[in-house]
Order: structure tokens, then C-alpha cells, then sequence
């Protein structure tokens, strides 16, 4: 019979495990949990593809998930122009009345994608994002799609991990958060976090955003290991506007010791 | 350059008469239609009595009593042309079509002598039973307008290189193809044969009667500068599944049909064509024989969509005993389809995404495909610009198509800015810069970068909103990053960096 493990023998039962593990999956390595390259595409980013097993899976839905400046739209970017760099194309559809506005053509075009190449579809409504997805992906002519992350009912999700399957497309729904059947039929969701914002130069007109530093957590992978977590940096597309100077970084903990009693003197 | 003419005087009067035997005893008027129709044709006996093409039927018949009338089919005629011109392939490598009962036939480099060329026409025209009863007469001349001169005047005239001067000076001007008011009017300076026509000084002649006479000139002296235009030939594609079984059920029937539509819709790829028409003929166990046609409003080479639409021509079809073999004709072949690139490697098809763009227009509204742009521009707003999207040129040239895509940073992502509807917000300031965004607090702002466009829209007076803006980018507390700003006291915000 087989019982708990006491607290004090767990480095030998983890061993014991590795043991059995390696007897049974003889030969196995991480590597060899890798998607092949023809399925999957790739960000580009060498921590997050490596945290994703290499890469965003082709035919599946996917969710970047995050608070405003988490760098989420940054790597939606990254997927299209990918797409859009290989010859293929890509498309976007966004809500420019909604509260994620819609995407800054210069710095789409900084980010590498072929703005030839992209789709904008404009919609007004969830039920117009659903419609101009299922359009886009019966078409199985765009390598990749985002979309905002609007909640929709599990049936239209059904079918658009469908059609997407049937593409060999990937579907990106971008957002503050998955709803519950997002959650259910996404293949893969990546939640991204800011760790820190950078500035450069002193202050005042001086002064100008940098870029960020951005946490991703690999929350769900139906065909990789899940629970992974990759660190890379998102930079300014103001790349001849910046101006030179000291580069300051400020971190959550500075937001944190903003003193309470500033805070409500502001207030 | 000898050519050949095979020629069928009053063409449609004599298909007309291939149809009907006893229309060969009577006069006959060939017209348009019926009620209020006009005379297309009319064969020597009605014209001798006065009748003429042009004329209304009433007036036609008016003059020719006892001719017959018959309806023209124009579908009918073109269709024994092509059967003709089919036959004629086989005497030369170059035909052209010169519109319906007449034919050039190029015959440098072919063996024998017009006595042969002839027997080869005859021979090729009487291999189909119908062709062979058309009245089909054969000529030879150094040029298109000599040769078709000569079928006109006698069937079997031969005119060699050098001769064509004297045998076309005794016609009359009918040959050049002229209007009657043309004609009319050099008959008015006396002009009724080639030969005077061809004996008047050029320039002066051409001087009076415009540009086009310069062609009247030449022909009346037996030159024809124009070479022959070989036909396009007729692409036939067209598949067939017999001797495999019978289908009994409708999925069998399907099952056979979905291969047929795939090869057939490659074949018609591969020509760079669309198909507007498909006719699909299907073979019973009991001899039945049931062919359904389908015309498509929008010609396509797509099997999917040729195979949902036959699908759903033959629903309702019933048929008494299993189907032995199928036969797929694919019509109405039209130019179409995208010039495919050597290297393009995963270049989209133009036509599947012009069928989204339709279907993304159809759904959502007119504006609602587009292709962004950059503009320059002071404001992040003024940068943006959207143009509606098309699917024309998006196949790579191959250059383009091998070059390697640019390599991205394998360590930083390049920041995205989203640009928000501006809406009002709350900032407060400490010492003039923003300090509290809302119930955010600022860590970090970066600016003010000032944006004035009013002293030219002064200058220029064009009226409008003059725009004078102050705008920050801000670190909020909670992580976010955005862009505010000041126009007159108002803070508004414009777009969140992420």
C-alpha cells in the first residue's frame, strides 16, 4: 500500500522519481517536447518561444492576456510580422471605439510588419469580431488573426477553434482578461505582466519612455508544458526621437512606496 | 504568301437551309425575330426580287413574295463555325477566323498546289456529315483581300503573286466592304471599279476622303498588308469517371463527383482560366442519360465552391437505377485566376481573398476592410491613415518573394501604442506637470511635447479646429502607460502604450 511521503524524504522520492522516469522515457530531453518548426509560429523572442516549447502553435486559439501596457499588443505585433514577413498575411481586427482602441500603424510598421500585408478590420460589436473571425479563417488565407478578447458565447468559440484547426491559422485574442469559455477553448494562454518601465534622459520634454520589461506566464498548453515563464523587454518604436541620456527604470516597488500620506494629499 | 479563303456565301441562310430541307426549294429571308424583326441575310433569289439585308421583314417580304422566312440562331451558326474551323485545322497550322462562313488559311511551307490545298479542304469539311452540305467555296490568292475576292467571284479561282492588280481591277466597289453613302459618293466623281479607284492620285484621295481611304486605296490595287490572325483555339476541359462500378447511394455519387470537381477545377488552374458554366452528364444502368447544366454568377476555379454547387444542383434529382459513369464539361472558360510566381512559396491566393474582403464588406459595412498607412504628421493621430484594402497585388515578385525576411530582435519586442477614441479624464498637477491621472497616481511623465497648428491655420484662414496640445507620456501606478493630453485645460486621454 502505498502511502504519503514524509516531509523529510522528499529528495529521495523526487529522485526516485526522475529514476522511473528516465527508465520508462528512455532517452527523452526537454528538446524532445519541442514543436516542430513548420508548426508553430514564431515570436522571435528567444525566451518566450523557448517557454512555449517553439513557438505559438499553428491551428489553434491562443490568448495573451494582461493589463494595458503589459506588452501584450507588443507581441500580437511580433506574431504579425511574422505572419507577414514570410510572403503570407495577416489581419487585425479591433474595436477603435472600444476601450483598447486600435493599433498605431507606425509602430506596427516598427515592429516589422508589412503593412501591405495586414488586414484592419474595423467591427463595432462582439458579435461583428465573431462574424469577421469565422470570415477570416473560412478564407484560410491568414497565417495569423488577433482579436480583441471579447466574451462570446461557447458555440461561436467552438466554432472558431474549428475553422481555425481547419486553417492551420493561429487565432489570437488579446485582452485584459479570458473570459470562461475563452478559457476553455484556448489552447494556449499567456498571461504578461510588466516588471518595470524605462526612461530615459533626465526629465521634463528631456525625457522619454524607453521601453518596458515584461513577465510572461505560460498559464495553459495543450500541446507543450504549461507553467513556464519567459523575461524579454519591449522597446519605444521612437527610435530616432529618443533622446540620449541616463536610462532610470522604475519598478512596481516604487509604486509601493509612494507614501500613503502623498496619496491622499493628492486626493 | 499564298492563302487559301474557304468561304459560304450567305451563311446563315445556309445553316438555316441545313436545318430545314425544304426551305432548300423557295427563296428564303433570314431575320432577327419575328415581330418587327429585320432581314440578317437573304439568298440570290430574294435579292434578285428586291429584298435586302437591313430591311425590316415586312419590307423584305414585300419584295420576295414567295420567299420563306426563317428564324436567324446565331448560337447555332457560331457553333458550326467552330466545328468548321476544328476541320480546318487539320489542312494548315495558321487559320484565322474571319467571322462566321469565312476562313484564311495560311499555306506556306504546306505541300502541294492549290489543286491539293483545295482537295484538302473539301476533304477536311466533308469528314463531318453536317459540314459537308454547306456550299463551302475555296480560293487562292497572294493576300487575305484577293483570296476572299476570288471565293466571291467563283468557287476554285486561283489568283497568283503579280496577278492580283488585273484580277481585282474590273470589280466593283461592293468588294471593298463600303457603306452605300460611301459608295454613293465615289460613284458621284464617276469611281464605280477598283480599277479607277486604284488609278486616283493617292494623296489628293486620301486628303478627301479621310484616313480610312488610305486602305480603300491599297486594296483597290490588290495590296493587303494585313497578315493572318491565327484563332485562339478552344480550350475544351472535360473529365470522366466510367467502368469503376456503379453508385447506388447519393454518397457514393458524391464521393465520384468530389474527384471529378478537383481535377476538373485543376485543369482549369493550370489554363489560368475560371469556369462560368459546368455541364455534368451522368450515365444510368438503364441507358438513361441525365445531363444538368449549372451557370455561376461569378466564374471561379475553386473546387470547393464547383462542388458545393453542383452538390446543390443535383439535390432534388431523382434517379430510377444506378449511376454508371460521369462526365464533367467545364463551360464558359474565362481569362482569370492569379499569375503564379516561380519562388512565391506561401503567396495567398488574390481570388480567396477577394472573396473575404467581399463577404467582410457584406457583413460589416464598406469601410470595414482596410489597410493602414503612415502619414506624416505632427500627432500621433494625424500618422495614421486607412485605405480600403485590395487583394490585387499581393503575389510577390520573385525577387522579393526570395529575399529573406528581415531579421527581428530575438530579445526585446518593439512596444505597441493603441490609439484610444480621445476621451476627457481628471489629471491633477504639482508644480505645472501631471501628478494623478483619475485615482492613479504618476510615477514617471515624460514631456510636454507641444503641438501647435495654429498660427498657419490662422495664417491660411481655412477655419476649423486649431489644434495647440500639450502631451505627456505617463507611468501610472497600476503599470499602465499612457499618453495624455492638455488642449485648453482639458486632459484627454489618447492611447495606452502596450
Amino acid at each position: 500500500m502505498v502511502g504519503p511521503v514524509p516531509l523529510d524524504r522528499h529528495p529521495e522520492a523526487l529522485e526516485g522519481l526522475r529514476t522511473a522516469l528516465a527508465a520508462r522515457y528512455r532517452g527523452a530531453s526537454p528538446e524532445a517536447f519541442t514543436l516542430a518548426e513548420e508548426s508553430v509560429v514564431r515570436s522571435g523572442l528567444e525566451a518566450l518561444d523557448a517557454a512555449l516549447g517553439g513557438g505559438f502553435p499553428r491551428g489553434i486559439i491562443a490568448t495573451l492576456e494582461g493589463p494595458p501596457g503589459s506588452g501584450r499588443s507588443a507581441v500580437a505585433a511580433r506574431l504579425l510580422a511574422t505572419a507577414t514577413a514570410g510572403g503570407g498575411l495577416g489581419a487585425l481586427v479591433e474595436v477603435p471605439a472600444g476601450p483598447e482602441g486600435s493599433f498605431f500603424p507606425r509602430a506596427l510598421a516598427a515592429a516589422g510588419v508589412d503593412l501591405d500585408r495586414l488586414l484592419v478590420v474595423r467591427a463595432d460589436r462582439a458579435g461583428q469580431i465573431a462574424r469577421a473571425a469565422d470570415i477570416l479563417m473560412r478564407a484560410a488565407a491568414f497565417g495569423v488573426v488577433v482579436i480583441p478578447a471579447t466574451a462570446l458565447r461557447a458555440p461561436v468559440w467552438t466554432r472558431l477553434a474549428s475553422l481555425t484547426h481547419r486553417a492551420n491559422a493561429l487565432l489570437i485574442a488579446v485582452g485584459l482578461e479570458a473570459s470562461d469559455e475563452l478559457r476553455y477553448f484556448a489552447s494556449l494562454r499567456v498571461r504578461l505582466q510588466s516588471s518595470n518601465a524605462t526612461f530615459a534622459g533626465e526629465s521634463g520634454p528631456f525625457c522619454a519612455l524607453a521601453g518596458i520589461g515584461v513577465d510572461a506566464a505560460v498559464l495553459k498548453h495543450k500541446r507543450a508544458a504549461p507553467g513556464r515563464h519567459a523575461q524579454f523587454a519591449c522597446t519605444t518604436f521612437e527610435r530616432d526621437g529618443a533622446p540620449l541620456g541616463t536610462l532610470r527604470e522604475r519598478t512596481r516597488a516604487d509604486a509601493a512606496a509612494l507614501r500613503p500620506e502623498r496619496r491622499a494629499a493628492i486626493r | 504568301m499564298p492563302i487559301v479563303c474557304a468561304l459560304v456565301p450567305v451563311y446563315e441562310v445556309e445553316v438555316a437551309r441545313l436545318g430545314d430541307v425544304r426551305l432548300r426549294e423557295r427563296p428564303l429571308i433570314v431575320v432577327d425575330r419575328l415581330e418587327r424583326g429585320h432581314a440578317i441575310a437573304v439568298d440570290a433569289h430574294a435579292y434578285e426580287s428586291g429584298a435586302r439585308a437591313g430591311m425590316t421583314l415586312v419590307q423584305a417580304a414585300a419584295c420576295a413574295r414567295e420567299a420563306a422566312v426563317a428564324l436567324d440562331d446565331p448560337v447555332r451558326n457560331r457553333a458550326l463555325w467552330e466545328r468548321a474551323l476544328d476541320a480546318l485545322d487539320a489542312v494548315s497550322p495558321l487559320v484565322e477566323d474571319a467571322g462566321d462562313g469565312i476562313a484564311f488559311l495560311e499555306m506556306r511551307g504546306v505541300a502541294g498546289g492549290d489543286v491539293q490545298w483545295f482537295a484538302s479542304v473539301r476533304e477536311a469539311l466533308e469528314s463531318d456529315p453536317e459540314l459537308a452540305r454547306l456550299p463551302v467555296r475555296t480560293a487562292l490568292g497572294p493576300n487575305k483581300f484577293v483570296a476572299r475576292a476570288a471565293a466571291l467571284v467563283r468557287d476554285g479561282t486561283v489568283v497568283r503573286s503579280g496577278e492580283e492588280r488585273a484580277f481585282v481591277a474590273p470589280l466593283g466597289l461592293g468588294y471593298l466592304g463600303l457603306d452605300e453613302p460611301e459608295i454613293e459618293r465615289l460613284e458621284l466623281f464617276g469611281v464605280t471599279t477598283l480599277r479607277a479607284l486604284a488609278a486616283l492620285p493617292h494623296g489628293p484621295f486620301v486628303r478627301r476622303f479621310g484616313p480610312q481611304s488610305a486602305r480603300w486605296h491599297a486594296l483597290a490595287g490588290g495590296t493587303d498588308g494585313a497578315p493572318i490572325v491565327p484563332r485562339v483555339r478552344r480550350v475544351a476541359i472535360e473529365r470522366s469517371l466510367f467502368g469503376e462500378g456503379t453508385a447506388e447511394r447519393e454518397d457514393q455519387l458524391l464521393f465520384a463527383l468530389r474527384t471529378l470537381v478537383t481535377a476538373v477545377s485543376g485543369d482549369v488552374a493550370v489554363r489560368g482560366k475560371r469556369c462560368g458554366a459546368l455541364r455534368l452528364e451522368l450515365e444510368c444502368e438503364d441507358g438513361d442519360r441525365v445531363v444538368l447544366a449549372l451557370v455561376f454568377a461569378q466564374p471561379t476555379a475553386q473546387a470547393a465552391t464547383l462542388f458545393d454547387l453542383v452538390r446543390a444542383r443535383l439535390e432534388g434529382v431523382e434517379l430510377k437505377s444506378p449511376v454508371t459513369g460521369l462526365r464533367l464539361i467545364a463551360e464558359r472558360l474565362e481569362p482569370g485566376g492569379a499569375e503564379l510566381s516561380l519562388f512565391a512559396g506561401r503567396d495567398p491566393d488574390p481570388e480567396i481573398v477577394g472573396i473575404a474582403l467581399a463577404r467582410l464588406q457584406a457583413a460589416l459595412g464598406p469601410q470595414a476592410a482596410l489597410r493602414a498607412r503612415v502619414a506624416s504628421g505632427n500627432r500621433f493621430e494625424a500618422q495614421a491613415t486607412y485605405e480600403p484594402f485590395t487583394a490585387g497585388g499581393l503575389a510577390r515578385a520573385t525577387q522579393a518573394a526570395l529575399a529573406p525576411p528581415a531579421a527581428l530582435d530575438a530579445r526585446a519586442a518593439t512596444l505597441a501604442y493603441r490609439m484610444l477614441a480621445p476621451r476627457a479624464i481628471d489629471v491633477r498637477c504639482e508644480r505645472g506637470r501631471p501628478a494623478w491621472v483619475g485615482t492613479h497616481a504618476v510615477l514617471e511623465a515624460a514631456g510636454p511635447w507641444r503641438v501647435d497648428e495654429t498660427w498657419w491655420a490662422h495664417a491660411l484662414a481655412s477655419g476649423g479646429h486649431p489644434i495647440q496640445t500639450d502631451a505627456y507620456d505617463v507611468l501610472l501606478d497600476d503599470g499602465a502607460l499612457v499618453r495624455i493630453t492638455s488642449d485648453g485645460g482639458t486632459w484627454y486621454l489618447c492611447g495606452t502604450y502596450d
